[in-house]
């Protein structure tokens, strides 16, 4: 296949490319070292901290994937999440397969359904494919309540013991892969065809970019990843309930995310991540309720007066970063 | 097996419960209509106005015991501040001086009002707590054979109609419904007709507002005790749906979109699951994006 040209094997003449990377990406790679080490040595409080800020970066790269490359606004993303957390869990509660391999099924099967939808949704532009996306996740989690087999409005709960180490280091390498997937489609050829679907689809499309196939590839990557997390979130809980995997929030704060941190960035779904996360955290425990106003004043902010998000109006403002920080 | 007349009786209800809710259902996508077909701006936070004026008629009523009715009238004139302020905190730094939709102002406007809609609901879940509350008003019903159909739910309906009909006069026999109409048409070519277009675009965000923050008080007719901040998240949906169904900026098209949708909705829960049915109801979106984006209408 064509396509396939894009995903070759890596070459000895690459392996030196991959050393030559940006300051900003040894600088998130020496970050999640030092997170992966610094992870043992910690108490379990912490880790669990840790562990939900992680599975916040994932989530928020995994929304970069398609909102942030492409402009396409993902609504209902929180569906393949959902989808990948009732797979793990069909297939951890009635086979009794391990908890960590199983995230691979849910991940496969976010992949499979943001393929499906994908083709379908994705020809639809704009606020179109916003719209659609959106009643997708609704009536999914419609759907799933009326299936006796997972549980109806009670969900899949599973005793499954506390495992955080384990668990913390599935959602790094699901983080770590996704950074560097991103490093890989934003430093590339792929990500030339992206910037040019952002900017302007037909005129990209004039220019002989196959741009159903490239969004589509995204779009898989985001569902991947999507469903990837949503099993280990579903792990870090023991359990599927119907409210909380299809809960919209969660697309909303992926969104927040993005657009907080700088969609399209390399760097900036961490950033948003971390901003994100810290006021989240913080109000959950001092007034339940008040986070998401201080979110959603943060987002309505930042898209109106700096659309670009932290990230790119530091790359923007400030000319001397725009070497280092991507 | 069940007795068949029952299921027709059933069936009946559904189709005519359906139309009752559908009206009102039409109104609350009529105001999101007008704003997506003037300003072109998809609201997202469209069900927090929503429920906002379900509030303001919960309020009403129990401070100066109007009707929900009398609420929506008082509704509908805070929805035109409401309105002004919206677009001029929101839109207007975005809308000022462009002459079309770009898709970079579309997803501005998109994550804007989508944060909003998480600022609006979250502070009322804060003000008036999570709990569902209603307003004890009946307006009686009437038989018709088996079948008993609520009067305010009746009343609620034409009132719907009715003013989707005066906006449609307003559009089209008035000076300034016709310069709306240009503006949405054609930016450049209505401002050199001397068209304002900040206040055109102002005035019919303003009506979009009024319509839905009535259609939130006539919201609480049709469900009694469904009132609670988190409430549009399940009516912004519908209207995006019915909006879509009927085709941005046709008036009509929301009447029609809406009526479907009501009739999916309860003849949906007749025969099956009621958490099929609303999925079902939102599905059909996805078809009729697919084979005919202008909506069902021509």
């Amino acid at each position: 296949m064509k396509f396939l040209r894009f995903l070759r094997l890596p070459t000895i003449s690459d392996l030196g490319s991959i050393l030559k990377v940006g300051p900003t990406a040894w600088g998130i790679a020496i970050c999640l070292g030092v997170v992966a080490v610094g992870a043992r040595y910690v108490s379990t409080y912490p880790l669990t901290i840790l562990i939900s800020l992680l599975v916040f970066a994932a989530l928020a790269y995994s929304m970069n994937f398609i909102t942030g490359l492409t402009g396409y606004v993902s609504f209902g993303h929180v569906v393949f999440m959902g989808l990948g957390a009732y797979a793990w869990g069909g297939v951890v509660g009635t086979f009794h397969w391990s908890p960590l391999g199983s995230v691979v099924i849910g991940g496969t099967v976010g992949l499979l359904f943001a393929l499906g939808l994908g083709a379908v949704t994705l020809r639809f532009r704009g606020v179109y494919f916003a719209i659609a996306s959106l009643v997708t996740a609704l009536a999914a989690g419609n759907i799933i309540l009326a299936i006796p087999a997972l549980g109806g409005g009670q969900g899949i709960v599973l005793n499954l013991g506390f495992e955080p180490l384990s668990q913390f280091y599935t959602i790094w390498l699901i983080l770590a892969i996704e950074v560097g997937l991103t490093y890989w489609v934003t430093h590339g050829r792929i990500g030339y065809g992206l910037r040019a679907i952002k900017g302007d689809e037909d005129a990209a499309k004039t220019l002989g970019i196959d741009v159903t196939r490239l969004k589509l590839f995204v779009f898989g990557l985001s569902g991947l990843f999507a469903g990837a997390v949503g099993s280990v979130n579903a792990w870090t809980v023991s359990g599927v309930f119907p409210e909380a995997a299809f809960a919209l929030l969660f697309s909303l704060l992926m969104l927040a995310m993005v657009i907080v941190g700088g969609s399209g960035t390399f760097s900036g779904p961490l950033v948003g991540a971390v901003v994100v996360y810290i006021p989240h955290t913080y109000f959950l425990t001092v007034a339940s309720g008040a986070e998401f106003i201080v979110i959603g004043a943060m987002v309505t902010f930042i898209a109106l007066v700096v659309p670009e998000g932290i990230v790119g109006s530091i790359r923007r403002y400030i000319p001397i970063l725009r070497g280092i920080l991507e | 097996m069940p007795d068949a007349s029952a299921i027709v009786d059933q069936l009946v209800f559904g189709v005519v419960y359906g139309l009752l809710l559908g009206c009102v259902f039409a109104l609350l996508a009529h105001g999101l209509n007008l704003i997506w077909g003037i300003a072109k701006v998809v609201n997202i936070a469209h069900g927090e106005f929503i429920m906002l004026g379900a509030y303001g008629a919960f309020f009403l009523n129990l401070s100066l015991g109007f009707n929900p009715l009398q609420s929506a009238a008082i509704d509908a004139v805070i929805g035109l501040a409401v309105g002004l302020a919206f677009y001029f905190g929101v839109l207007h730094r975005e809308l000022r001086g462009k002459e079309a939709m770009t898709p970079r102002s579309e997803m501005v406007t998109l994550v804007a009002t989508f944060g909003l809609s998480l600022l609006i609901a979250n502070a009322a879940k804060i003000a008036w707590t999570g709990d569902l509350v209603g307003i004890p008003w009946s307006a009686g019903s009437v038989s018709l054979g088996s079948l008993r159909i609520p009067m305010g739910g009746v009343y609620v309906a034409i009132l719907s109609v009715a003013i989707i009909f005066l906006t449609h006069v307003f559009f089209t026999r008035t000076h300034l419904g016709l310069a709306i109409r240009a503006y949405s048409q054609d930016i450049p070519a209505a401002q050199l007709q001397g068209i304002n277009p900040t206040f055109v675009s102002a005035f019919g965000t303003s009506l979009g507002f009024a319509a839905t923050m009535a259609g939130g008080a006539f919201l609480t007719v049709m469900f009694p005790t469904g009132i609670n901040p988190y409430m549009g998240a399940l009516y912004a949906p519908i209207s995006y749906v019915i909006v879509v169904l009927g085709g941005p900026g046709k008036m009509w098209g929301s009447l029609v979109g809406g009526l479907t949708l009501g009739v999916i909705l309860h003849v949906g829960q007749v025969f099956l699951d009621s958490s099929i049915a609303a999925a079902i109801a939102f599905l059909t979106l996805i078809p009729v994006l697919i084979f005919r984006p202008e909506g069902i209408l021509r």
